[in-house]
């Protein structure tokens, strides 16, 4: 047994190295399917050689269809999970390329909200800009009122001038009356003083013409 | 460097390389040290990584400023800036490329540089610094084309309006100015200590922070710091944070300030704040957020430690780079 299983490896590794290095890693103690298949083979030769009866040749014949069933059995699992194991790859390959494709867009969807980010600072440094402003806005007083208040000044100021006026026109009109009034006055004066002179010639005159006599 | 200088040390600025891998940091011994952020950053660093790449002095007197342009490193110490080559400095050569003083009304007394800022558009270096004036240094033909007269204390800080092309400049004077870059007159001049609600008088009436989103201008210091709308020149909010602001950036929807404390605050543009991260440095005096590099956006803050606190995510510190 031993120099049949050293003899089959020392020819495989004349041929193939990397056939021999996995059988060995699968199966290199003989126990399993390779002892299976060289329980076959030997009962299969020592059937084929065996000159006895047909009983112990049948029951000899049927343990050899079962061990090559088994054998058979094993192999179409070994396939099975050979096949299964290909799938699972695919498998895992395809959900490595998915998760690749999630990683980018995650990158894509960072630098998308880091703009909006900027975007929205940009809007809120505005609006707080848009707030201080308003604030010094508020401390002033309404343009409404401003305009009404300096409406009703106007008018004051309007007011205030025409009585002026009138005033004024009054005061002319009354310094022109005592001019007249003074200078007739004046006038009336000078003839009554001018009066006065005459007389007093007159009567001037007359006393002499009477001293002379 | 003995253990007491180290104790000593503060971080005034900080800017990134225009390829975004390296910080250079600048403190008060006039020292810049160059931290490899790609190795600091990377998920196998040790803590040699933390350290600098390479430490030179630049200056004699403290380093308050620091800018970047495409290839340029610029430097600002006493009443000089220089210039250096970043291509130059990540192969660790130092060497100057040039150096440029403002001029200033006498000799003896050299006025500190306290703030630059690069305008893209005529590209233009615009300084600001102890003798109350902005400077216009031209890049390209490397002479000051325009002083900018106005202030009467020294100047704390300057930025530039993108859209308009207009210069802010806010100073010990409490007053922002806004320049006009093409005639050199002062457009706008707003007094944020004569408005109330931002009015802190037990902390005075410096200003030492102002950014501008074109829009919207943030200044801060003893004041409170307040969220201006420069159309209307009126205060839209005031920020309830207690201590003087010295860096404030407007971030996406968020304002992120920082100061007095050892924390940086994050506030919203409606006067709320929502959160304080701590920090290492007692008090911070810069903060820089990283937007050369796609990869390396972090935010780091340097002040009066010799510690600069890394923020990977903005709500927790990372680790720090130390000298």
């Amino acid at each position: 047994m031993f120099g049949w299983s050293t003899a089959v490896f020392l020819f495989f590794l004349l041929c193939i190295d990397e056939v021999i290095r996995k059988r060995l890693l699968i199966d290199g103690d003989g126990a399993g399917d390779d002892r299976k298949i060289n329980v076959l083979l030997k009962s299969f030769t020592k059937w084929c050689n065996s000159p006895s009866t047909s009983e112990e040749e049948d029951v000899q014949h049927q343990r050899m269809l079962s061990m090559l069933a088994q054998c058979e059995f094993s192999m179409g699992k070994t396939l099975m999970v050979y096949n299964m194991n290909l799938r699972e790859m695919e498998n895992y390959e395809k959900i490595y390329t998915n998760i690749e494709q999630n990683i980018t867009s995650a990158h894509e969807k960072i630098t998308e909200c880091k703009k909006e980010i900027q975007r929205a600072k940009r809007i809120r440094k505005n609006r707080q800009e848009y707030d201080a402003l308003a604030k010094v806005i508020q401390q002033h007083p309404d343009r409404h009122e401003t305009l009404k208040q300096l409406e009703a000044l106007d008018k004051e100021l309007q007011q205030l001038s025409h009585i002026k006026e009138n005033v004024d026109a009054k005061l002319e009109l009354r310094k022109k009356q005592f001019h007249v009034l003074l200078s007739t006055i004046q006038e009336l004066q000078q003839t009554l003083e001018n009066d006065e002179k005459l007389d007093n010639e007159d009567t001037n005159q007359e006393s002499p013409m009477d001293n002379s006599e | 460097m003995g253990p007491v200088e180290l104790l000593h040390m503060s971080v005034f600025s900080q800017s990134f390389s225009p390829c975004g891998r390296f910080l250079a940091a600048g403190n008060n011994y006039g020292e810049i040290g160059l931290f490899s952020l790609s190795a600091a950053l990377s998920p196998d660093a040790t803590a040699a990584n933390q350290k600098p790449v390479l430490t030179f002095t630049a200056h004699d007197g403290p380093i308050f400023s620091l800018i970047s342009t495409d290839v340029h490193l610029l430097s600002a110490g006493n009443g000089e800036i220089s210039g250096w080559s970043w291509n130059d400095l990540i192969k660790k050569t130092v060497r100057p490329l040039w150096t440029k003083r403002p001029s200033c009304r006498s000799s003896l007394e050299v006025p500190e540089i306290n703030s630059m800022t690069l305008n893209p558009r005529d590209n233009n270096l615009v300084v600001g610094g102890g003798d109350n004036n902005v400077h216009i240094l031209d890049m390209e033909h490397g002479v000051f084309k325009a002083v900018l007269q106005g202030h009467t204390d020294y100047i704390h800080c300057v930025t530039i309006r993108d859209r308009e092309g207009d210069i802010l400049s806010a100073g010990e004077d409490g007053a922002v100015r806004v320049w006009d870059s093409r005639t050199s007159e002062s457009v706008h001049c707003i007094e944020v200590y004569k408005h109330e609600s931002c009015a802190r008088p037990q902390f005075g009436k410096w200003l030492s922070c102002v950014t501008t989103d074109s829009d919207w201008m943030l200044c801060g210091g003893g004041p409170s710091l307040s969220l201006w709308h420069l159309r209307s020149l009126s205060p839209a909010s005031v920020f309830p944070l207690i201590g003087c602001q010295r860096q404030a950036t407007f971030h996406q929807d968020m304002i992120i300030a920082a100061g007095d404390g050892a924390f940086v605050s994050h506030c919203l543009l409606g006067g709320e704040v929502k959160a304080q991260i701590p920090c290492t440095p007692q008090s911070i005096n810069t903060l820089q957020l990283n937007t050369n590099s796609s990869e390396h956006r972090v935010l780091t803050v340097g002040g009066s430690s010799r510690h600069m606190d890394v923020f990977t995510n903005l709500s927790y510190r990372a680790f720090s780079l130390h000298f």
